[in-house]
């Protein structure tokens, strides 16, 4: 997809690399507890990087520092050549370049889904509405509900609610997609769409970092999976190496626990 | 024109005129303290340290005073910085100073009940604070504000009275100037506390409706 950016110079550096998420020595603290240790990783555009570890263990507070929900005290974060910790207009960027998606899905209560999925693409792309209703009816359809897209929040299950939060994020048109545990808080029966929905995504060749326990999801999809406990990144490997021949103690005690 | 006049129905119709002071003393420090309640509350919720010690400090002195020292503060504190006596615009500009600093403090609570992922949702998407307080925060934390909001624009009603004491005639002074006329104080103030009740008591029923239904509403 890039070639088709030969009109970029050469000093421009954005978007061109195919390194896409660099951290570098990130260390984060709440007051005085140490939330992440000298976390080391790159991710390379169309990379599936899935993350697990126990509770507590940073995931969530990893996943947030690369599109600064959480700031850093030391260390570096570059996303997409732009330095988060230059502050200033980078966040912006990156945000804009950057999907997310939470456990609790965080649709807006007071907005249809559609209104939803336009806001941001108006209010920061500045979009018009029209063209932005056209993009939204599109990935409503992409994750199978356009028929719901005149609807309020409440009005939809569990499972509807978060395919709506990935269409929100994909409206940005993002380069990066970040999942912080998306099927943690669905009922089991609606696990299976909204992964589904995830595969979909990482066939089309979407750079993704997934927080998640879902292990099939992970061997399917990812190219690296992620061990982090205590804050800091234990093993890393591909799913086979990782499920198959796991090297630390803890990481096979938590794949004990969880398979 | 002899010294005490019986309390007739011209008396009593003078003291329900004077209400009309009272809604419009209430109205414009309503309307004020609506503007520099937002301010404050915004301020409060602020990402800088200074912004949020400022609108603090601001509602800490408003509520730890009485609203009669406000008023007498205010008042006086014109005449000493060159303003001409005016009870009129002392008791809109300490009452409205007053409103501000409550309804900040009550704006500031809803703004903070709208659940964290709103916001951190919103961010994600890019939105910067203007638009995300815009579009996402201030309509949902406005929904939880109606019905403290009204509970406070009782209190306001009923604090208007002190101004009563600055020598502005409303409600309450209208009522002291026809005691004065009638010595018939019973009768005068039974009339001037009807006529409150009469403005306050459907606002409370309002806000304890609407209160019901959102607490009903949250809890679906
Ligand atoms: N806002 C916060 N303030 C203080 N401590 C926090 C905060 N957010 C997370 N933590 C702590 O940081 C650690 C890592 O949290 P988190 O990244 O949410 O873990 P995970 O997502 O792996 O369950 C936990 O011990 C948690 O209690
Ligand atoms: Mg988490």
């Amino acid at each position: 997809m890039t070639e088709v950016n030969g009109s970029a110079s050469p000093a421009d550096v954005h978007g061109t690399s195919d390194l896409v998420v660099r951290m570098e020595g990130v260390n984060k603290w709440y007051g005085d507890f140490h939330a992440l240790k000298d976390i080391e990783l790159s991710v390379n555009r169309g990379e599936r990087i899935v993350i697990c570890g126990p509770s507590g263990s940073g995931k969530s507070t990893l996943i947030r520092c690369i599109n600064q929900l959480e700031t850093i005290q030391r260390g570096r974060v570059v996303v997409d050549g732009h330095d988060l910790t230059a502050g200033g207009k980078n966040v912006d960027i990156v945000r804009q370049e950057t999907g997310m998606v939470f456990q609790q899905f965080n649709l807006f209560p007071h907005m249809t889904v559609l209104e939803n999925c336009t806001l941001a693409p108006m209010k920061v792309r500045g979009i018009s509405r029209a063209e932005a209703e056209k993009t939204a009816r599109k990935f409503l359809e992409r994750v199978r509900i356009p028929e719901q897209a005149e609807k309020y929040p409440a009005q939809l299950s569990g499972g509807q609610q978060q395919r709506v939060a990935i269409a929100r994020a994909l409206c940005m048109n993002p380069k990066i997609m970040l999942f912080d545990e998306p099927t943690s808080a669905l009922d089991p029966e609606m696990v299976k769409e909204v992964l589904d929905t995830m595969i979909d995504l990482a066939r089309e060749g979407m750079t993704m970092l997934c927080v998640t326990h879902e292990m099939g999801f992970a061997r399917q999809v990812a190219d690296r999976v992620i061990f982090m406990d205590l804050g800091e990144i234990i093993e890393t490997g591909t799913p086979k190496d990782f499920f198959g021949n796991p090297k630390n103690e803890r990481l096979k005690n938590f794949l004990g626990q969880i398979s | 024109m002899p010294l005490i006049r019986p309390f007739g129905f011209n008396e009593f119709w003078i003291i329900v005129l004077a209400a009309q002071w009272t809604i419009a003393l209430s109205a414009i420090a309503f309307a004020g303290g609506g503007i520099g309640g937002l301010l404050i509350a915004l301020l409060r919720v602020s990402d800088t340290k200074w912004p949020r010690l400022i609108a603090t400090g601001f509602i800490r002195v408003f509520q730890g005073t009485p609203l009669l020292m406000q008023l007498f503060l205010v008042f006086f504190g014109m005449n000493i910085f060159g303003f001409a006596i005016n009870p009129w615009l002392a008791a809109t500009v300490a009452l409205t100073l007053h409103a501000s600093a409550f309804l900040g403090e009550i704006w500031r609570g809803c703004i903070e009940a709208v659940p964290s992922g709103q916001r951190e949702a919103a961010t994600a998407l890019g939105l910067r604070y203007y638009n995300r307080m815009r579009y996402i925060i201030l309509p949902q934390a406005s929904k939880i504000a109606v019905a403290p909001t009204v509970g406070f624009l009782v209190q306001l009603i009923k604090g208007t009275s002190l101004a009563a004491i600055i020598g502005f005639t409303e409600l309450t002074r209208q009522g002291q100037i026809i005691n004065n006329a009638t010595f018939s104080p019973f009768l005068v103030f039974s009339t001037v506390a009807a006529i409150y009740f009469v403005l306050c008591w459907p606002l409370s029923v309002l806000a304890r409706r609407m209160e019901l239904r959102f607490s009903r509403a949250t809890a679906r």
